[in-house]
């Protein structure tokens, strides 16, 4: 009598490697099911998301408003096109003879450059007339060698928002790293 | 240790497709227009989606994103879709599609709409969108839209289709294997086990360096033992399924499998090895929970009832054990807190990225009996939600502190406007330039008089002046000498030095005219821009007043929204967090009821066992 009890699973073999089967392949048989109220939650999250992603616009654009003017405001940006010949490491920019960042990158920050990414490298003021950048960029050149070079711009900031780019690319012709200077109109 | 049952969950998020990222990075790269953009790509590129979108919408807002538009729209909403903003993400790409888009931007905004629609379960639609793509996507996305078309079409039960889709599958990226798994388990499920198999076998066997592809290896293998046991082909079964490591995630259900195949083989003996390996690892997952009734059973089998009896009850004491041990975990998530747990138990706890995904199982006390759980894609939406919550939280915290910074920048301004106010008023009060233009006023009009009535004499200049001057004292002095032959000869030689000189100033009149008009207009245009100066003073004093006054308001208005936003976060994660408590004592309870269920499996089969004996007994 008893044995009618048992279950089938322990009977058959071809039950119970049906059974795991179907755990494997649809997933579990026990998985718990939608929570209540879990689409409201999400839809509430959301909401407040996009209200924090709003705030967070605004804040962002108070604080470079109220820090950097647009008057006295200058950015310089870093990219890198192509880059065979050179591997970043790290780059210092001076103002007026003065240091204003020294950069030490990451190798997902050269990832992202190398994929077309680019970094705002500094953003400060300066007062309108003529002012000295020098960027000094550090790394690994051809053959593995250390990379040391410098490039110097003479910009002649006036009242609008000033937009730098340096840019490291690549010389072919004489398979050396090349740095330019844009002024961004 | 991570338990075997999570694994067949974790494999069928693969086959799903649920633990790809929402945003596939375009491998192809683009000629940068707008400074702007490129920063907010160098973020992207980070997978910080969050710090990207917060620039990407500055940047608009700014109006320095004008070449890149388009794709600026796209981008947000791919990102939007990352921090799970399905709704706005599915906005923007209809929004983009509804306006005059190139049909490239197009092709991706569909790709997304159709990832919206899978991820949402409206299936359908991410077919008809997936349709609608006309070309093939750049990068990365391609191979993503290959292997989301299988997906779609598995989960719609459309099996054929989804092998037919993955079958042309040319591609060698890092999506290639898991499109071979993918066809694989269509196929097994179409009812071409053959095909199927074939290709599980392939990527079963392919050499794997990484952990991702030696884990994929694994899951093919697994998968491929249990489609051949389900065609009773214990051998080979069995050979699958020794291949699956003995260190992996997936090491449990491939020897309970094996166990199972070799007892398929009638080797109930060699059924023991993996099954008793299996029956000292740590009772929290089902595979092992089951090991305990198939030892037994293989050694009911080997006909050794003894050792079978001995292990049946072995089997029911644990899973009695292991029952009351669910009780206190379901205890411990009803009093709170079990979120936290989890995430401090996170290998990636500290990671502020916003784009999470809980990628190992922590073996904490909360989350001891939830591996089910916490691989599930509701689940881990729902903590990524949690996660983000708190991130919410602390973002907001700095944001305080950087606004009363903002205070105390606003407070200085306006001292040093303070402190420069006298002395402005000072350099004001001493620059009387309607004087100068009265001044100025006169000398035009003197000069419009001299004009009109040509008054050489009055624009003489040095000797000219003097001698002027000289002769007409001259002319006084003989005009008062009584008349006679001397005063006529004096009239007469005066009246030939005023024509000599006349003449001589009438000669330069011209030019000096022309000179002191253009000195008048020098003075004009001097005294214009002296009154603008002024004028910009006065305006940079009243700016710097708005300007205070309107960066104060503003800082008004960003404290009360963040006052505003705060208790929102708060009450969201007090509900997340008991949707996710529901969900796990759910899941909980259902654990309970497996073990009950096996302890009563036992006890049947312990008395099975009873009952034998006691027939055989019987004469």
């Amino acid at each position: 009598m008893i044995r009618r009890l048992i279950p089938a699973a322990l009977r058959s073999i071809n039950l119970v490697i049906a059974l795991l089967i179907l755990a494997i392949w649809a997933g579990i048989a026990l998985a718990a099911e939608t929570a209540p109220g879990a689409d409201s939650v999400d839809l509430d999250v959301q909401t407040l998301k996009k209200e924090l992603v709003g705030l967070n616009k605004d804040l962002f654009k108070l604080e470079e408003e109220l820090l950097y003017p647009a008057s006295t405001q200058v950015a310089v940006f870093l990219s890198v096109d192509v880059g065979t010949f050179f591997a970043l490491d790290s780059v210092t920019l001076k103002v007026d003879d003065k240091e204003v960042t020294n950069y030490l990158y990451t190798d997902r920050e050269v990832q992202a450059l190398h994929r077309g990414g680019v970094q705002r490298l500094f953003l400060g003021n300066l007062k309108a007339g003529e002012h000295e950048l020098i960027a000094l960029f550090t790394g690994k050149g051809p053959h593995e060698r250390d990379y040391r070079r410098g490039t110097t711009l003479r910009i002649d900031k006036g009242v609008g928002a000033s937009y730098i780019e340096l840019k490291i690319s690549d010389r072919v012709a004489s398979l050396q790293p090349e740095f330019v200077v844009k002024v961004w109109e | 240790m991570r338990a075997t049952a999570a694994t067949a969950l974790a494999m069928c998020c693969v086959a799903l497709g649920q633990a790809q990222p929402a945003v596939a990075k375009d491998a192809s790269r683009r000629e940068i227009r707008d400074l702007h953009y490129g920063d907010v790509l160098f973020q992207f590129y980070q997978d910080d989606y969050f710090d990207a979108i917060v620039r990407l919408e500055a940047a608009r807002d700014f109006g320095r994103l004008p070449n890149h538009a388009a794709e600026a729209e796209l981008l947000a909403g791919g990102m939007y879709l990352s921090l799970g903003l399905h709704q706005e993400a599915d906005l923007i790409f209809n929004r983009l599609l509804a306006g005059s888009v190139d049909r490239a931007v197009a092709d991706r905004a569909f790709f997304y709409l159709a990832r919206i629609g899978y991820q949402r379960g409206h299936y359908e639609q991410a077919v008809r969108n997936l349709a609608r793509i006309g070309a093939p996507l750049p990068g990365e996305l391609e191979p993503e839209r290959r292997l989301l078309e299988s997906n779609v079409l598995m989960a719609l039960g459309r099996y054929a289709d989804a092998a037919a889709s993955l079958r042309a599958w040319d591609d060698e990226s890092s999506w290639a294997a898991y499109a071979r798994f993918n066809l694989g388990v269509a196929l097994v499920r179409s009812g071409d086990a053959a095909q199927g198999r074939m290709l599980l076998e392939s990527v079963g066997n392919t050499p794997a360096v990484s952990e991702e592809q030696r884990s994929l290896k694994d899951r093919a293998n697994l998968a491929l033992g249990y489609a051949l046991l389900q065609e009773r082909s214990g051998e080979a079964a069995a050979a699958a399924l020794s291949r699956v490591r003995l260190d992996g995630p997936f090491t449990n259900r491939a020897l309970l499998g094996l166990g199972w195949a070799e007892t398929d083989a009638q080797r109930p003996e060699r059924a023991l090895v993996p099954w008793l390996a299996l029956r000292d690892r740590p009772l929290l997952d089902s595979a092992v929970q089951e090991s305990l009734l198939a030892v037994p059973y293989a050694y009911s089998r080997l006909a050794s009832n003894g050792q079978a009896a001995q292990h049946y009850r072995q089997a029911v004491q644990s899973y009695v054990r292991e029952s009351g041990r669910i009780d206190e975990s379901i205890a411990a998530i009803q009093r709170g807190g079990f979120l936290d747990a989890i995430l401090a138990a996170s290998p990636r706890g500290d990671d502020v990225g916003w784009f999470w995904q809980l990628k190992q199982v922590p073996d904490a006390p909360h989350t001891r009996y939830l591996y089910h759980l916490l691989a599930s894609h509701e689940f881990q939406e729902g903590l990524k939600n949690y996660r983000d919550l708190r991130i919410m939280q602390v973002n907001l915290d700095r944001w305080r502190d950087s606004l009363d910074s903002f205070d105390d920048m606003i407070a200085a301004r306006e001292r040093a406007r303070a402190a420069r106010e006298p002395r402005k008023a000072n350099m004001l009060a001493h620059t009387d330039v309607e004087a100068y233009a009265q001044r100025h006023a006169a000398l035009a009009a003197r000069t419009t008089a001299i004009e009109g009535s040509r008054d050489v004499a009055a624009l003489a200049a040095g000797d000219q002046s003097r001698q002027w001057r000289s002769l007409q004292e001259i002319e006084r002095r003989v005009a008062a000498i009584p008349a006679g032959p001397q005063r006529d000869a004096l009239v007469e030689r005066t009246r030939m030095l005023r024509g000599a000189l006349l003449w001589e100033m009438d000669a330069q009149y011209k030019r000096r005219l022309q000179v002191l008009k253009h000195e008048l207009s020098d003075v004009e245009s001097q005294l214009a821009e002296a009154r603008g100066r002024v004028g910009l003073v006065h305006e940079a004093s009243a700016q710097a007043q708005l300007d205070t006054s309107g960066f104060a308001a503003r800082i008004a208005e960003m404290r009360s929204r963040i006052a505003r936003i705060g208790p929102g976060i708060d009450a969201a994660t007090r509900a997340q967090e008991s949707v996710l408590a529901t969900l796990a004592v759910g899941e909980l309870s259902a654990q309970k009821k497996r073990l009950a269920s096996y302890a009563t499996q036992a006890q049947f089969a312990l008395a099975s066992i009873y009952d034998g004996a006691a027939a055989r007994a019987t004469p």
